[in-house]
This record gives C-alpha cells, sequence and structure tokens, in this order.
C-alpha cells in the first residue's frame, strides 16, 4: 500500500470537511436535546418522536415515497428500452438525436425542466397532483437509467443473446430468460438511482405539484422558511439515511456486476 | 472411419447435396460481403471455410445460421429454402467463437437450454444432458458457473450446448481459436471424433490452415466474398489452384517464369531463377512466351551438398538460415539471383552425418512431379 503524504492527507482532510461536516452537524443536532438548533444540550431522540406525531411530515413522506417508487419504476422500464435501443440497434436513421434527447434532460436546468412541464400540464388542462409530480420525474430519471443501461451493454456479448435465438428460443423469450437476468444488477442500480434522485428533488417538484402533493423536500423546505427546528434536523437524517443507503447499493450491485464481467 | 466420411459424395453426380447455397449475394450497404456465391456441401461431411480475415467466410456462416439477411440468391437445406426462416425456426446449430454461454446458468441448464425452448419432456431433458456431459467429459462440471471453468471446459460446454438438439447442421466460427496449440490439437481430434459419432454435418470457419487441413472432408478456400478453391485437403495442398491459394495453405516456394512448351518430360518453363532446365510433369494449355510458374513445397526439395547427376530442377544457393525444428529443419536458400527458397528436410539421424550448416553452398533438387504449374 502506497503511504499518503502529509500534503495529501491535509487535501483530503480539508475535501472531506468541505463536502460532509455540514451534513454531520445536520445528523449531530438532529439529536440534540435543546430547542435551539446551535446549542448542545445532551444527547436525545425525542424529535423522532414528535416527527412521528406531525402529520404534515408524514403526509409528505408518504406522497414521496409513492411518487418516487412509481416513476423510477416506470423509468427504469423506459430508460432500460431506450439504453438497450442505443445499443442493440446499430447505426440506426436519427441515432445522434435520439440520444442527444435522451440525454438532454441531465444537462437541462431543472428550473427548465420543471417550468416546461408545468407549462404543458397547464396547456393540456391536467390537474396538478401527484399524478403530475411522477411524470415529470420519470422524465427526468429516466435518462440517468439509459446511460447505466447504455455503459452496461458496451459489455454485452451480442453472441449470447444470438446463441440464445439459436437454440431456438423466441426473441421475447430470450430477452426475459437471457438479457434482463444478465443485466439485471445495471437495472436494480438504474432503479436506486432514479429512486434516489426523485426522493430529493425539490424544483421539478414544486413546479409540478398541486394541492395534497406536497413532496418530503418541499415541506421541509417550507418548514425552514419559518425556521430551523430539530425536526427539520431529524427528517432530513433519515432522507440523508435512504439516499445513502440508495447510492451505496447501487455502487455496490455495479462493482459485483463489474467482477462477474472481469471473470467471464 | 465411417463409409459415409471415405466417400466423396461431391463426386458423385446422383449425390443430392445437403446444403444448396445458390447464388447468394450479402451487401453491408455498399461494400459486397459476399458476391454470388455458388457452393454445394454434402451429409455428414466436415466443411471448413478457410480464408483471411474479413473474406467474407463468418458472414457466410452467419447466413446459413439465420443472423444476416441475404441481399440475393437463396439457401437450401435438405432441398427446402430456410431463406427467410429465423435463426430461432432453423434446425441449425451454431458454435460461436466466444462460447457465448449464458453466465448466469449452470454448464448443466446451459446444455439443457435449447432443449427446454423444445418443450422436450422432464426426464428426456435430463437423460440428454447427461449424454452430452458423458460426450465432452465434463459430468463432474455439470454445477458449476461457466466464470468457474477454464477454455477448454467452456469450449466442450459451447460444443454439447450446441449438440444436445441433435441438429442437421452444425455451425462452428472459429471454434479453437482461443485454446492454446496443445489444447486446440487434442481437440480437433475430439471434434472429429464427435462428428463421426454424432453423423451431423459440420461447417467450420477458420483462418487456422492446418486447422482445417486435419479435419477437414473438404476445405472451401475464401477470399474477397467468393470461392476460390473447393476440394479436399490434399488437392488444396498439393494440387492449389493459382498462387494465391498455393500461399495461403502451407509454405510454398514459387519459380517464376515463361513457358517454353511440352518436352517428353512435361512442360518446361525458363525461370530466372535456375540456369537449369525446369520440368514438371504436368500439362498445361498454353502457347511459348506465357507467364506461368512452378510451385514447389519446401518438402518436396532435396538439399545437398552433392552435385546430383540430373541435368534439370537443380538449383544453385547457400544456406542462409536454418530453423531447427526438433522433427524436421527448415533451410532458408538464398538463390544466386538473390531470391530465398525454403527447403525442409526430416532430422532422420540424431547425429547428421551429412551435416549441413550456414553458408554451405547447396544443390536443390525436385522431382518433375513434384512442382505444380500455375498459370495465375
Amino acid at each position: 500500500m502506497k503511504k499518503f503524504g502529509n500534503f495529501n492527507i491535509a487535501a483530503l482532510v480539508i475535501g472531506f470537511s468541505f463536502l460532509y461536516i455540514p451534513i454531520i452537524l445536520l445528523i449531530l443536532f438532529s439529536f440534540n436535546e435543546s430547542r435551539l438548533v446551535t446549542v448542545w444540550g445532551g444527547f436525545s431522540t425525542k424529535w423522532y418522536g414528535e416527527l412521528m406525531q406531525n402529520q404534515g411530515i408524514k403526509d409528505a413522506a408518504w406522497v414521496t415515497i409513492k411518487v418516487a417508487f412509481v416513476s423510477s419504476t416506470v423509468a427504469t422500464i423506459l430508460g432500460t428500452i431506450a439504453g438497450l435501443v442505443m445499443t442493440r440497434f446499430g447505426n440506426f436513421r436519427g441515432r445522434t438525436l435520439f440520444s442527444g434527447m435522451i440525454y438532454a434532460p441531465m444537462v437541462m436546468p431543472e428550473v427548465i425542466i420543471g417550468l416546461s412541464t408545468l407549462l404543458m400540464f397547464v396547456a393540456l388542462a391536467v390537474d396538478r397532483g401527484v399524478f403530475t409530480v411522477t411524470l415529470a420525474h420519470i422524465t427526468f430519471s429516466m435518462c440517468y437509467v439509459a446511460v447505466v443501461i447504455q455503459s452496461r451493454m458496451s459489455s454485452y456479448d451480442d453472441s449470447i443473446t444470438e446463441a440464445a435465438l439459436d437454440l431456438g428460443c423466441t426473441p421475447f423469450r430470450t430477452f426475459i430468460l437471457i438479457t434482463l437476468p444478465i443485466i439485471l444488477p445495471a437495472v436494480i442500480s438504474g432503479w436506486l438511482l432514479s429512486f434516489t434522485l426523485s426522493l430529493d428533488d425539490l424544483v421539478i417538484a414544486s413546479f409540478t405539484s398541486g394541492p395534497g402533493s406536497t413532496t418530503l423536500p418541499m415541506k421541509i423546505y417550507s418548514m425552514v422558511r419559518l425556521g430551523v427546528t430539530p425536526e427539520i434536523n431529524a427528517v432530513s437524517t433519515i432522507l440523508v439515511g435512504l439516499v445513502t443507503l440508495g447510492v451505496i447499493s447501487a455502487s455496490i450491485i455495479g462493482r459485483r456486476q463489474k467482477q462477474n464481467i472481469i471473470k467471464v | 472411419m465411417s463409409e459415409t466420411l471415405t466417400a466423396s459424395p461431391w463426386l458423385d453426380s446422383s449425390e443430392k447435396p445437403y446444403i444448396q447455397i445458390e447464388n447468394v449475394t450479402k451487401k453491408f450497404g455498399d461494400f459486397t460481403a459476399i458476391d454470388n456465391l455458388k457452393l454445394d456441401i454434402y451429409k455428414n461431411e466436415f466443411f471448413s471455410l478457410l480464408g483471411p480475415s474479413g473474406c467474407g467466410k463468418t458472414t457466410l456462416l452467419r447466413m446459413l445460421a439465420g443472423f444476416e439477411k441475404i441481399t440475393d440468391g437463396r439457401i437450401l437445406l435438405d432441398g427446402e429454402d430456410i431463406s427467410e426462416i429465423p435463426p430461432h425456426l432453423r434446425p441449425i446449430n451454431m458454435m460461436f467463437q466466444s462460447y457465448a454461454l449464458f453466465p448466469h446458468m449452470t454448464v448443466e441448464k446451459n446444455i439443457a437450454f435449447g432443449l427446454k425452448q423444445d418443450n422436450l419432456p422432464e426426464s428426456e431433458i435430463k437423460q440428454r444432458v447427461e449424454e452430452m456431459l458423458e460426450l465432452v467429459e465434463l459430468t463432474d462440471f455439470a454445477k458449476r458457473k461457466p466464470n468457474q471453468l477454464s477454455g477448454g471446459q467452456s469450449q466442450r460446454v459451447a460444443l454439447a450446448r450446441s449438440l444436445a438438439k441433435r441438429p442437421k447442421l452444425l455451425l462452428l466460427d472459429e471454434p479453437l481459436g482461443a485454446l492454446d496449440k496443445r489444447l486446440r490439437e487434442q481437440t480437433q481430434f475430439e471434434l472429429m471424433d464427435i462428428q463421426e459419432k454424432l453423423e451431423v454435418t459440420f461447417v467450420i470457419v477458420t483462418h487456422d490452415q492446418e486447422e482445417a487441413m486435419t479435419v477437414s472432408s473438404r476445405i472451401g478456400v475464401m477470399d474477397s466474398g467468393n470461392l476460390v478453391q473447393v476440394a479436399t485437403p490434399t488437392e488444396i495442398y498439393e494440387a492449389p489452384i493459382n498462387k494465391d491459394v498455393a500461399d495461403f495453405i502451407g509454405d510454398v516456394n514459387i519459380l517464376q517464369g515463361v513457358y517454353k512448351g511440352q518436352n517428353e518430360v512435361g512442360t518446361q518453363l525458363q525461370s530466372e531463377d535456375s540456369n537449369s532446365i525446369v520440368f514438371a510433369t504436368q500439362e498445361v494449355d498454353a502457347s511459348p512466351g506465357d507467364k506461368m510458374w512452378f510451385a514447389i513445397r519446401p518438402e518436396k526439395l532435396e538439399i545437398s551438398k552433392k552435385k546430383p547427376s540430373d541435368d534439370h530442377n537443380i538449383l544453385r544457393g547457400k544456406i542462409e538460415d536454418i530453423a531447427y525444428g526438433g522433427s524436421f529443419s527448415t533451410y532458408h536458400v538464398r538463390l544466386q539471383n538473390g531470391r530465398i527458397l525454403k527447403a525442409i528436410r526430416a532430422n532422420r539421424e540424431r547425429t547428421e552425418e551429412h551435416h549441413l550448416t550456414w553458408e554451405d553452398e547447396v544443390y536443390l533438387q525436385w522431382a518433375p512431379h513434384s512442382a505444380v504449374v500455375l498459370l495465375s
């Protein structure tokens, strides 16, 4: 193992502190006894208890989870199909345009996505609510799934598919029995990725939600405007925990898949 | 060897071909991969498609499997036009160059996969899988996953999987390409045994000419989308149709010259490579002054320090390089005009009496029937 020099250690410490001290403080103060956010009054989990009493937060959390679950599932299906099309169909006419259109939401400012979807819903006279937030989330998280699937498919041996066809398996069954199980880790990590993206989205949800469809990030944002309370710290800690879990599982699944490829 | 193999169905005009490739053309955009190709393959043949990379041999194989659509022409299998049949409905199986084993299934499940698609009863599937495992000697590995197998084992699983459905025709795409030399040679013999035992027609694609010579009943030499010569390994080696084939299959010395005429020995060539008269017994249809070539295999050249008593088919030169190969040695002999010829001599004695070494002046001689006359 290589030894780290003093400079490297300093760089790491400063870099990581910059990134994580705010989050560590937030988590720390969620266990604060005192009502004041900046004064440590001893360890307590009472704010988590209080959280359970807060109907507004519980409703928002439920909405968020519903939206995240449905949107990430649909985005995974669409994104997987898009990723497959990008890799399996060679250089079809309009491929560049197609890939550009798939990846555009990744670089498009969230405000623009939010605004344009809002305008569309208004123009179509769709009542805003859980449904519209879900649709908007599908739109922006699909491209991430497509990227994950496309990168997985670039190392996928097409003759495996051909071998299945050759052995008398229909194209559809081949997809279900062969292709899907092999790329399943990538599909799962794509799902986890879009789930976490949906979980912590504030901007797009603000544009596309309506009455009764306040998501947790929106709820937190509105509560903060009345002052930061330990309750917010507590709910944020839970959110951080969920997102971390999602990202870590996605990367573990991704790594295990890579090891499998190397072994094969 | 079984009777069907020793016979030569391609010489018998009453014999019906099993696979008929009729004027098949394949274009990728503007590029013509296969150009109006015609080929008949007979039942129980072990047919090799041999050629440099990019000659269209793999494309032809993939058209037989159904993975490439034919641009023009048609392919018949046992008299039935299969050109429009999708791959999963063809009674043809293929063994892929990358083996293409299903990584998420055990060896057993890989082999059973094709049988399950036919909805065979469970008991029969089990029995056939066992049969196949036995055939490729992998019974102990039934429960392993592909990533726990060596290259040779993966190759045998791929073979077992493609044979499990008892196809009428088995296509093999560079089946031994990924194996090391020793394993490859051993597997070649196994392939031949299996082919004879199961009486399946094999069409194999390879760029390894030694492999093609070893395993095939016939070889089709391909170049730029067409067949240059279709013949038995012996014919291809001993009577190549042109310089390219002669050069592609094995080592060859080619003498260039002009046609001088026929005499009692045969065709006479005036060559800038030799001061003596050069004959070949083979008769050709040419007129004096026509360009022609004599192809002589290195092992057919006699190399010696002593001047031969004959006065024809003699070349003089100096040994420039010796490649000692154990059972034989290859001598590179530089002729007086600077060209280098290769001669191979078997090392029959442990200590050589007529030892040849670098810078030795030597004579190369060959029998008139050893040279092939080529007109192109």
